[in-house]
């Protein structure tokens, strides 16, 4: 086919015009072959110049266009939809910035024009090798499979589930509810746990649009955004599986405790009436606080930070259930001495400093300190420690609470491989973006909430469990088919040498392995076009198509002529 | 909510960090959005900061793509220098009345090429810089500012204050013909059936608490005016001078300004502290830092990771109680005791505080308006904390980001997802 190329240069008012002399640069480019129109306009972007082009695409005939103007990120996706509205393929279509680049930067008007001639050119020569690109859609099923029957897998389930939407909702126990069952209440309403959630699973229950599997694990989603297929596995009985189809995933799989036995200058394990947190909560849910012997305590210690040193990072919540426990112990034996042993007192949220000085005082201290080791005797046990000042003390008490770091449950390895997520710092499931995507992952379409991103309460759990629905609400539509991107990573049958470095630099899981072949195969639907397996192929099979090593490199020689 | 008669436009208030999220998602969902935004841009106060903690990742770099999204999206109505003025009706049917401001410049027509500022014979300070360096009286208020469209500032251009009926400078310079004296503020109707508030934080005003010397002794900082001075797009273009010129030899990061005052603790400051100890070493590499604070409060996975390798910069942090801040000589002596009650004195060049969060200052107000109640501290009140805390005691409004509590980004763009989730599960 014969290659009409019309060009044409804004004069962007005077921003480009007073800097570049705009009819040398049409000088040198008119007679450029398969060039048929090289002309000036005052403001391409703006109404009349937008209608001026698209008469200009049809009139003239054009197969490509070039514009010379602004940066990409102002106008390119003006002219993209000028390019559409005219008939022509919109990535038959390359922008050359002589704005930005060029006139608001380079004080000469010579050289700027010398420069705004070589970035024309350049963008001439690469639109020759553009190809036609076209947007594809693809059928989306809109049902979700919720990992995890805690508060957040709840919370999802619930926001997400309409007639026209199904649910499954995937629990390795046997009771759907988490941790938050064993909590008699929570901070820092201290309102009773059960009663947030006894409805919300009622209401799980009753919907004919959510299918719950408990005792059950999921062994294997496989597939893409809008279209993965589930097999889903009962622990209690392998004869027994289950295989459905889902768009969206949400991992809300929860935390576990720090093993204090990892650290055992608490004496967890060894010494009786050293009890972990969730161990605390569970005696104090069922009914009475007391010592090994049936006693109440006396006086109690709880210690903070447990594992901290191990883990690497501080649990956000410690500090708040801590003050919670003092107010068990309290309203449970009144006359209680509890000392709290931490090092910072980390209690970030508009209400929770307030929980705290309601909290200290009336027989309970809270004792900075480091260095802290439990041992035995006599009939108590000991807490030694260093104190601010560095000196040595110890206070014997009679029971041992202690505050362990939370990670992420130990199934979290085998979900991330399962859903081709990664896991971060603490082996909590990574986020897409620290700060803007915290719910998304690098796979389209599936979900963290909860304690398994990080250690986080109660309300910050629902929050992320809300955010991860309304994600999928906004984005997975019923009856709406779903656009892939367009400029999609290939990779070329011929070139592959089968080393399969792409695999392990693909960040969304989108290449495979054709065994038969003993090449690599990219999945279009899945690819984002990030270029990884480009940069990484040592054989040059794999490209990004309207970035190939072609186009690059006739721009680049043309621009460096 | 299957009702035919419902509106399905949603009215987003605020277009910081959550804002922006929340009508990014609703678009994509199909709905309509009306985003109104008080000040002249987009991007709250995230575009203020050079860069973010825990990966330092450029600020403007990480927003800028999701501003360009939002001015490009065509289900995305943005209203800027307006504000709400009314709210009638219930969850599914609500009418709001907004006060749009005129800008007086042509959104369409301006290309953002900056040449009306030059012509401009009014100077001031720019309150977007804090006050630490001037602007016109037709202005953006900082380079790379989205919508890059100025607006005149009627309070001090000649023209509107009568002073210089004729004026017309600006107008003059401009080659679009983009700016029009002629243009009038709008009353509008907006019928939506949601509603998110998402309108963002104040910092406490550190004059309230005197004895950190801020506003009395030269060179005591803000945190946010030491973001704006560290920013390259800032009044120093991300030079660390003191009042004199001088690069700074040491300085102090005074932590929890305010927290007595406020009884909260704000939970960002103590990471944003210690990015600033890594602003201060990568321009000053020789400063000698130190950071004044009660408890290290460094909540999340990544967080204390980045706290240890500040400490290996050899950052001094010292637990402190009683700090006051005074001139001493040409410098500053820092007062404080420490952990064992001792009292001492250290000389430093520059201070730097971090003060405490607190709700903006209309919040009241604004509650008012949308039927909403705030919390004891002022900031706009959930519902239940343990039911959702986007949620509010009227139905079919709900809050997100800061204008709910003292929070850091990833927590308030959470509230703006849960927010739109919220918004869809319910009206589905």
């Amino acid at each position: 086919m014969e290659r009409k190329i019309g060009v044409y240069i804004c004069e962007c008012g005077p921003n480009i015009a007073e800097k570049v002399d705009i009819d040398k640069v049409i000088d040198a480019v008119s007679s450029i072959d398969g060039v048929v129109v090289a002309e000036k306009y005052k403001l391409l972007c703006s109404a009349d110049g937008k209608k001026f082009l698209e008469e200009q695409i049809k009139k003239q005939g054009l197969t490509h266009l070039v514009i010379s103007a602004c940066s990409p990120k102002d106008h390119e996706k003006t002219f993209m939809e000028v390019c559409e509205n005219a008939g022509i393929n919109p990535y038959l279509f390359q922008l050359a910035n002589i704005r930005e680049q060029c006139a608001w930067i380079t004080e000469d008007k010579d050289e700027a024009t010398k420069k705004a001639i070589r970035l024309t050119k350049a963008a001439i020569k690469r639109v020759r090798y553009h190809a036609s690109l076209e947007k594809k859609e693809i059928d989306s099923n809109p049902d979700v499979l919720v990992i995890g029957g805690g508060i957040a897998g709840i919370e999802a389930s619930l926001q997400l589930v309409s007639p026209d939407r199904k649910i499954y909702l995937v629990e390795k126990t046997s009771s759907l509810g988490g941790l938050i069952t064993n909590y008699e209440k929570t901070f820092p309403s201290m309102e009773p746990g059960s009663s947030i959630i006894k409805q919300k699973i009622q209401d799980l229950n009753n919907d004919e649009n959510i299918k719950i599997f408990t005792d059950s694990e999921v062994e294997e989603t496989i597939g893409f955004f809008g279209n993965f297929e589930v097999k889903v596995k009962k622990i209690t009985d392998v004869e027994e599986a289950a295989e459905f189809d889902v768009g969206a995933v949400v991992l809300a799989t929860g935390s576990t405790l720090f093993d204090p036995k990892k650290a055992p200058q608490y004496g967890y394990g060894k010494f009786d009436d050293v009890l972990t947190s969730l161990e605390f909560e569970k005696m104090n849910l069922s009914g009475g606080i007391s010592l090994k012997n049936g006693k109440p305590p006396k006086s109690a210690a709880i210690i903070h930070c447990v594992g901290r040193n191990e883990k690497g990072y501080c649990s956000e919540i410690c500090c708040m259930y801590s003050l919670k426990f003092v107010r068990y112990l309290k309203d449970k034996i009144p006359n209680i001495k509890v000392s709290n042993f931490y090092s910072d007192l980390c209690i970030p949220g508009k209400s929770h400093q307030k929980f705290y000085e309601q909290t200290k005082g009336n027989n309970v201290d809270f004792v900075r300190s480091s260095d802290v080791e439990v041992t035995k005797k006599g009939d108590k046990l000991d807490i030694n420690y260093k104190n601010e000042t560095g000196s040595k003390n110890n206070i014997p008490v009679d029971m041992v609470i202690l505050a362990p770091a939370i990670e992420p449950t130990s199934d979290a390895p085998k979900l991330a491989e399962i859903t081709s997520i990664s896991q971060g710092d603490g082996g909590f499931f990574s986020e897409e973006h620290e700060k803007i995507n915290p719910v998304s992952t690098s796979t389209e379409g599936v979900y963290i909430a909860g304690g398994a991103q990080g250690p986080k309460d109660i309300p910050k759990t629902i929050i992320q469990a809300e955010a991860a629905a309304g994600k999928i609400l906004s984005s997975l539509i019923p009856g709406r088919k779903i656009e892939p991107e367009v400029k999609t990573s290939q990779i070329s049958e011929s070139l592959c040498i089968g080393c399969k470095l792409c695999l392990s630099v693909c960040s969304y899981g989108s290449i495979t392995f054709d065994e038969a072949k003993k090449i690599s195969v990219v999945n279009e639907v899945i690819c984002r076009g990030c270029g990884n397996c480009v940069a990484a192929c040592p054989s040059g099979a794999a490209s990004v198509k309207h970035f190939t090593f072609n186009q690059l490199y006739q721009e680049l020689m043309e621009a460096v002529q | 909510m299957n009702e035919k008669d419902q509106h399905t436009d949603v009215l987003v208030i605020g277009a910081g960090m959550a804002g922006i999220e929340a009508s990014l998602m609703l678009s994509k969902a199909d709905r309509k959005v009306h985003l109104v935004e008080r000040t002249s841009y987009t991007g709250g106060t995230a575009i203020k900061f050079e860069e973010v903690f825990s990966n330092m990742e450029c600020s403007t770099c990480m927003v800028a793509p999701r501003q360009q999204e939002l001015l490009q999206d065509k289900n995305i109505n943005l209203l800027t220098l307006a504000e709400v003025e009314e709210v009638k009706g219930s969850f599914g049917k609500f009418t709001v009345k907004i006060h749009k401001k005129a800008r007086y410049v042509d959104m369409q027509n301006c290309i953002g090429c900056n040449a009306c500022f030059e012509p401009c014979p009014v100077s001031l300070k720019n309150e977007f810089e804090e006050g630490l360096s001037e602007r016109k009286a037709i202005y953006v208020p900082c380079a790379g500012a989205l919508p890059n469209v100025p607006m005149i500032d009627t309070d001090h251009c000649l023209r509107f204050k009568g002073k210089d009926k004729d004026c017309k400078a600006c107008q003059e310079a401009c080659m679009f013909e983009a700016i029009d004296f002629n243009q009038k503020d709008e009353q509008l109707e907006l019928k939506v059936g949601a509603i998110v508030a998402a309108t963002g934080f104040n910092i406490f005003d550190s004059k309230k608490a005197p004895q950190y010397g801020y506003g009395k002794v030269d060179d005591v900082y803000t945190a946010i005016e030491f973001e704006r001075l560290y920013a390259s797009n800032g009044p120093t273009e991300g030079n660390i001078v003191l009042k004199n010129g001088d690069a700074p030899r040491s300085a102090a990061i005074i932590h929890c300004v305010g927290r007595d005052k406020k009884g909260y603790c704000s939970s960002v400051c103590c990471m944003y502290s210690l990015k600033f100890n890594h602003y201060l070493k990568s321009k000053i590499p020789e400063i000698k830092i130190s950071e004044f604070y009660t408890d290290l409060c460094i909540p999340g996975k990544s967080h204390q990771k980045f706290y240890e390798k500040m400490k290996e910069t050899e950052v001094d942090m010292i637990r402190a109680s009683e700090i006051e801040v005074a001139k001493q000589g040409k410098g500053i002596a820092v007062k404080f005791s420490n952990g064992n009650g001792k009292k001492s004195n250290l000389p430093v060049d520059m201070v730097i505080l971090a003060p405490a969060i607190e709700p903006r200052d209309d919040a009241s107000k604004l509650a008012k308006i949308l039927g909403i109640s705030i919390d004891e501290y002022g900031f706009f009140k959930e519902e239940n904390p343990d039911v959702s805390s986007v949620v509010t005691s009227k139905p079919g409004v709900f809050i997100a980001g800061c204008s709910q509590g003292a929070k850091n980004i990833q927590d308030s763009v959470s509230q703006a997802s849960a927010s739109v989730g919220k918004v869809l599960s319910l009206s589905k």
